[in-house]
Parts: structure tokens; C-alpha cells; sequence
């Protein structure tokens, strides 16, 4: 137990200069990248001193360091993100509105794909060479295979624009969830399932289930629980990798289905060169993503011992 | 001795092949055996000669598939365990009828603690409540020789003599009826063998359990073993008392395994290798299946297999060439 709060002193410890890294790096390619944020916000015809004033208010006519001293201490001293180019708005209030829609969305996605996934992958190592594998394999082959989006889209137009039973944009009820949510969660559903697959097959082999069967173990948790235990591990690593495509989905799905979540106010922060937009956005998201991956190292440990007194 | 005993568990022509891409392995051949109540059976012979398979085969926990019950009836206590229907064989393993697996490093799922596991098979079949369930498993545990405090342990943290303790202890815990020991002791170095064996012979003592001890080792069957079953390419090629074998072995193969048996106390404690190979059990022979390494074939070992020839009360050999005892 001991060792395990070290672990995660230290997993903690380690989010700082992961956080600092991908702040420095973003800053850097805005400030590279093409296009005076004043011009853009203020139009063309914007007089000399209109632009020196937008400029001097918000920092740009600072050199490079000292904008990224200044920003950085803003944003991880003060927890202060900023105003927007554009609305003059704080970001950092427009962030918290936003974050439960992105949170609610990918956790949901997830939850789903890992419900749907793993007894999947199960009934199929089970009844392996059967037609109830071959199915589960040919269909999850299928669903790896097709982008998000466009599942986002077959499942608008037929739910929402043929049967007309779900909303096909907003959330303004808890219907308008369910789209976006399946959506995310097919093509990670079809991952799972083929490593909970290929992980149960290996592990049915083992001697250890013969032991809980010999036993006397009934053999629903003989697969269940001696089974799983184990197979579970490399499954949890295709989990962390559909957290990393949980950033992409959310840009895409918050977009499709006008969702108010971070995502969709990234992109938009990224159209409109609204810097201290885009900064807040992938900060949030990547502290998101950072303590996903932190709960997911704590599973870890929890299912595999030998994992536990490594560390 | 043996009249005052009950028939525990009594196998008649038992018959396992396991299917592969190709071609049919006949690891078992119309197999008799007859376990009696406290009495321990060795089963003996070289490596692939269907020991585990019929171990397994009394559980029913053979991998199915590939493997494949043909024949035969396995009767424990009056009722052909074949034909049971799932729940009753449930019921007996672990509880009547318990397993020593033969690889201890593998035999124990490493995601759960040791103490659990043997708790776990003590919950399955004695209404317990948790903490008695954990007082049994910390008991037998104790008795093989693990201290409490490693209860909570997981696998690896256990060295593989421990490990192969706690499988001992494992099969224990419920003091079954018949204990099916594969190879318990060949994990293990020398003085750790002795205590294995020590333990495993006050359970037997306490309990009156029946064992059947397969093993490499004639040291551990001359120590513990009342009956000796020799088996080759799956067929039981001889059988008798322990003193029929170890004395007056009448076949050629178990002349060869037993016959020059140095002194227990050596080192060479081992099955004698014998020169040539096992057939392979895909293509098995049509007459005696030891015929091309026996010194003694004649052109008759070659077409037909020889029937059990009755030597002594509980003593046959399945060998035409009756010269043999030597
Ligand atoms: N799962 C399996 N699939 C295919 N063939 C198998 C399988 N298990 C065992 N066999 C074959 O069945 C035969 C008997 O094997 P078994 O494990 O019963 O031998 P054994 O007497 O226990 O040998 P050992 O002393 O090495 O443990 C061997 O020829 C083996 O190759
Ligand atoms: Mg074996």
C-alpha cells in the first residue's frame, strides 16, 4: 500500500512537466504560425492605432518570451486563462460551462465501448471456430474499420432524419446524448472486443483456469472472475489508446452534433486565431487525458499484482 | 489387507484420444484401474504415456477440444462419473475428488491471492461464512507449512517449493475422498520432497484419503505407493502390489524400469531409461505396443496385443512371454 502512494505521488508529480511541455510547445506553433491575430479579429480595414491598441491590451506586442512567461503564469499560477480575442469573454469561465458536455460525451463513449467490448470479446473467445466468433470478429473488423463520424452520420439519418425518434443536433435533452455517445463508442467497443478476444483465448488456455474448474468453480466464474482477472490486463491498454482518440472524437462529434463542449470551442478558437482560446482548450484536455491515463495505471496495479510490487 | 478396504474408484476400459489437425493421438487405450478406499496407486511410466490425460479424465476437466472421452466408464463410489450430468461432477471436484497439477508455477492464477484461491475452493462447497472460510484456508496452509502471514501473498511473491505447497494445500483443504497427485513432488529439491511427502501422508493418515501418485520418481513410490500400475503408450502393461513390482516384475518393460533398481537411498532414484522410443501415439502399432524395444518379441507380440495375464491376487501383466520372472 505503501508503494502504491508512492506511485502515485509520483504519477501525479510526473502531470507537471507534462503540462508545461504542451503548453510551451502550442504556444510556440501559435506564435509561428501565419496570421496577426489583430488583423483578424479587427478586419482589414482596421486603422494603425486600432491594431496597436488591440495588440498592447492583449499582450502581442511583447517578444516571445515574455508572452510565454506571462501566459504561463497566468495559467498555472493564477489558474486564470485569459480573455478571448474575439468576445473579450474570460476563458476560463466558457471552459468550465463546457467541460461536463466533453466529459459527459467521452466518458459515456468509453463506459459504452468497454460495456459492449468486453462480453463480447468474451462470447467469442468461448465459443471460438463458432458462428457466433466468426459474427463477432467480421462485425468488429467492420466497426474498427469505419471512422466515428461516419457512424455519427448513418445513425443521424436513420434515427433522427428517417424514424425521427432522436434529435440530430444539441442537447438540449438527454436524447440528444445518445447519438453522439454511440457514435464514440462503436469503434472502440470493436477494439475492445477483439483484445478481450484474443486475451481470453490465451488465458482459457492456462493452467490455472483447470485449477479453479477442478475445483469445482462454476464455469460462468471460472471465465468470469479467474479468467477475466487476467485477460483484463492488455485490454486495459486498448482503453488508454481509445482515451487518446477521445480528444479526436470530441473535436468531431461536438462539431457534428453542435454539442457546447470543449471540442467544439477549440476548433473554433483554431478558425478564428483566438490564441488564449486554444491554449485553455488543449490544457484542459490534456489534463483530461493525463489523469484518465493516471485512473488507468491505478487499475493496472490493482488487477495485476506483479505490476503492484514493481513499483 | 486389501479385502477390508472398499472399491472407491474403479475405471474399466477407458479409452482418450485427443484430435488434431491431421491425424488421432491415442493417449489412452482401454484403461482398467481400481482405486480402493485409503489406498494409494502409483501410476508410473515415461513421459507421454497418458498419465495426466486419465487424471484429468476422472475429473472430466480434459481440454475438450482437443481431447475426447471414447469409452469406457470411470465409477466413483457406484456412479459412472461419464454420465454425470454437469452440477453432480461440480459437486464432487475440489470436494471428493481434488487434483495436484503437475506445474505449480502455473497452476495458481497469478492475479489473486494464494489465500483467496484456497478459500475460494473451501467456499465452494461448505456453507462457511468469510472468516471461517479464511480460518480453513490459513489451517491448511499452516499444516503444509506456510506461515499465516503469507496469506495474502500473490503467486509470484511465493518460491516454487511454496508454490507448489500451496497446490497441495489447495487440493487438501476439503479432505477429499481421492487425491490425484501428478507428479507432486518433481518441482521440488530433495529435502523439500521429503517434507511434501511427509505432509501429504498425515493428511492421508487424518483423512483416509485415497491417492493416486503419478510419478517419475521409484523413491516416492516404494515410499508411499500400495499398488503400482506401469502404463505404456496409454495401456496398463503391468499391475500389482508394490512388492509385485518392485520384486517380481514380470514385463520386460517393467523389468527395465524396476528390475536393476539401485538402492533407494542413491541418487539415481529415477525411472531407468530405456533404450528406443515410445511409438508415437498417432500411429500406434497393431500388436504389442512395446515390441520394437523388447528383448524378448517373438513374430506373435507383433499382430496381437496381449491380454492380462493373472500373476498373483492383484497382480497382471499384459505380456505374452511368460519367462519373464526373472
Ligand atoms: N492438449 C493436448 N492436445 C493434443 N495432444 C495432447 C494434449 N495433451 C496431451 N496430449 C498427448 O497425449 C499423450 C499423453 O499425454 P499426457 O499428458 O497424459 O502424458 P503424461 O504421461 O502425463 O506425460 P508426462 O510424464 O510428460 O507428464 C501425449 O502423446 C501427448 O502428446
Ligand atoms: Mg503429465
Amino acid at each position: 500500500m505503501q508503494n502504491m502512494t508512492r506511485f502515485l505521488i509520483k504519477r501525479i508529480l510526473w502531470l507537471i512537466p507534462v503540462l508545461l511541455g504542451v503548453y510551451v510547445l502550442v504556444f510556440s506553433v501559435l506564435y509561428l504560425c501565419p496570421g496577426d491575430p489583430a488583423t483578424f479579429v479587427l478586419g482589414t480595414d482596421a486603422t494603425q492605432e486600432e491594431l496597436d491598441a488591440f495588440r498592447h491590451e492583449y499582450g502581442l506586442d511583447q517578444t516571445y518570451i515574455v508572452r510565454l512567461v506571462n501566459s504561463m503564469k497566468a495559467t498555472f499560477l493564477d489558474f486564470d486563462f485569459g480573455k478571448s480575442y474575439i468576445t473579450g469573454g474570460s476563458v476560463g469561465d466558457q471552459l468550465k460551462v463546457r467541460l461536463p458536455y466533453t466529459l459527459l460525451i467521452s466518458y459515456i463513449g468509453i463506459a459504452l465501448a468497454v460495456l459492449i467490448g468486453i462480453p463480447l470479446g468474451i462470447i467469442a473467445a468461448t465459443n471460438q471456430n463458432t458462428w457466433k466468433d466468426s459474427l463477432a470478429i467480421l462485425v468488429s473488423l467492420f466497426a474498427t474499420s469505419m471512422p466515428s463520424f461516419w457512424f455519427a452520420l448513418i445513425l443521424v439519418m436513420y434515427f433522427g432524419l428517417k424514424l425521427r425518434i432522436l434529435p440530430t443536433i444539441g442537447v438540449e435533452s438527454w436524447k440528444g446524448y445518445i447519438i453522439p455517445c454511440v457514435a464514440t463508442a462503436i469503434g472502440g467497443a470493436a477494439g475492445i472486443a477483439r483484445q478481450t478476444r484474443s486475451s481470453m483465448l490465451e488465458v482459457i488456455r492456462q493452467d490455472y483456469i483447470v485449477t479453479a474448474r477442478a475445483k469445482g468453480q462454476k464455469e460462468f466464474k471460472v471465465i468470469g472472475y479467474h479468467g477475466l482477472k487476467n485477460a483484463l490486463i492488455p485490454v486495459i491498454t486498448i482503453v488508454g489508446s481509445n482515451m487518446a482518440a477521445l480528444v479526436g472524437n470530441s473535436l468531431i462529434c461536438e462539431n457534428i452534433f453542435s454539442i457546447p463542449g470543449i471540442g467544439a470551442y477549440l476548433i473554433s478558437g483554431v478558425n478564428r486565431r483566438d490564441f488564449p482560446v486554444v491554449l485553455g482548450c488543449v490544457v484542459v484536455l490534456c489534463l483530461i487525458f493525463s489523469l484518465t491515463m493516471l485512473v488507468l495505471d491505478i487499475i493496472y496495479a490493482v488487477v495485476d499484482p506483479r505490476l503492484r510490487s514493481i513499483h | 489387507m486389501e479385502s477390508v478396504h472398499k472399491e472407491l474408484l474403479k475405471i474399466e476400459n477407458l479409452v482418450v484420444e485427443y484430435t488434431s489437425e491431421d491425424n488421432i493421438i491415442h493417449a489412452v487405450n482401454g484403461i482398467d484401474l481400481d482405486i480402493l478406499e485409503g489406498e494409494t496407486v502409483g501410476l508410473v511410466g515415461e513421459t507421454g504415456a497418458g498419465k495426466t490425460t486419465i487424471a484429468k479424465s476422472i475429473l472430466r476437466i480434459l481440454p475438450d477440444p482437443p481431447a475426447k472421452i471414447c469409452g469406457g466408464k470411470i465409477v466413483f463410489q457406484g456412479t459412472d462419473i461419464l454420465q454425470m450430468k454437469e452440477e453432480e461432477i461440480r459437486s464432487i471436484r475440489g470436494r471428493q475428488i481434488s487434483m495436484i497439477f503437475q506445474d505449480p508455477m502455473t497452476a495458481l492464477n497469478p492475479t489473486i491471492t494464494v489465500g483467496k484461491q484456497i478459500a475460494e475452493a473451501v467456499g465452494l462447497h461448505e456453507k462457511l461464512t468469510k472468516s471461517e472460510r479464511k480460518q480453513k484456508a490459513i489451517q491448511i496452509l499452516e499444516k503444509a507449512g506456510i506461515s499465516r502471514e503469507r496469506y495474502d501473498d500473490f503467486p509470484h511473491q511465493f518460491s516454487g517449493g511454496m508454490k507448489q505447497r500451496a497446490v497441495i494445500a489447495m487440493a487438501l483443504v476439503c479432505s477429499p475422498l481421492l487425491l490425484l497427485a501428478d507428479e507432486p513432488t518433481t518441482a521440488l529439491d530433495v529435502t523439500i520432497q521429503a517434507q511434501v511427502l511427509q505432509m501429504m501422508s498425515e493428511l492421508k493418515k487424518e483423512f483416509h484419503t485415497s491417492v493416486l501418485m503419478i510419478t517419475h520418481d521409484l523413491g516416492v513410490v516404494a515410499e508411499t505407493c500400495d499398488k503400482v500400475a506401469v502404463i505404456y503408450a496409454g495401456e496398463i502393461i503391468e499391475f500389482g502390489t508394490a512388492e509385485d513390482i518392485f520384486d517380481h516384475a514380470a514385463h520386460p518393460y517393467t523389468l527395465g524400469l524396476f528390475g536393476s533398481l539401485p538402492d533407494l537411498n542413491s541418487e539415481n532414484r529415477r525411472l531407468k531409461p530405456i533404450s528406443g522410443m515410445m511409438p508415437d501415439p498417432a500411429h500406434l502399432p497393431a500388436g504389442c505396443k512395446f515390441y520394437d524395444r523388447c528383448p524378448h518379441a517373438s513374430p506373435k507380440c507383433r499382430n496381437s496385443v496381449p491380454d492380462k495375464r493373472k500373476l498373483g491376487q492383484s497382480h497382471y501383466v499384459r505380456c505374452f512371454y511368460s519367462g519373464g520372472n526373472v
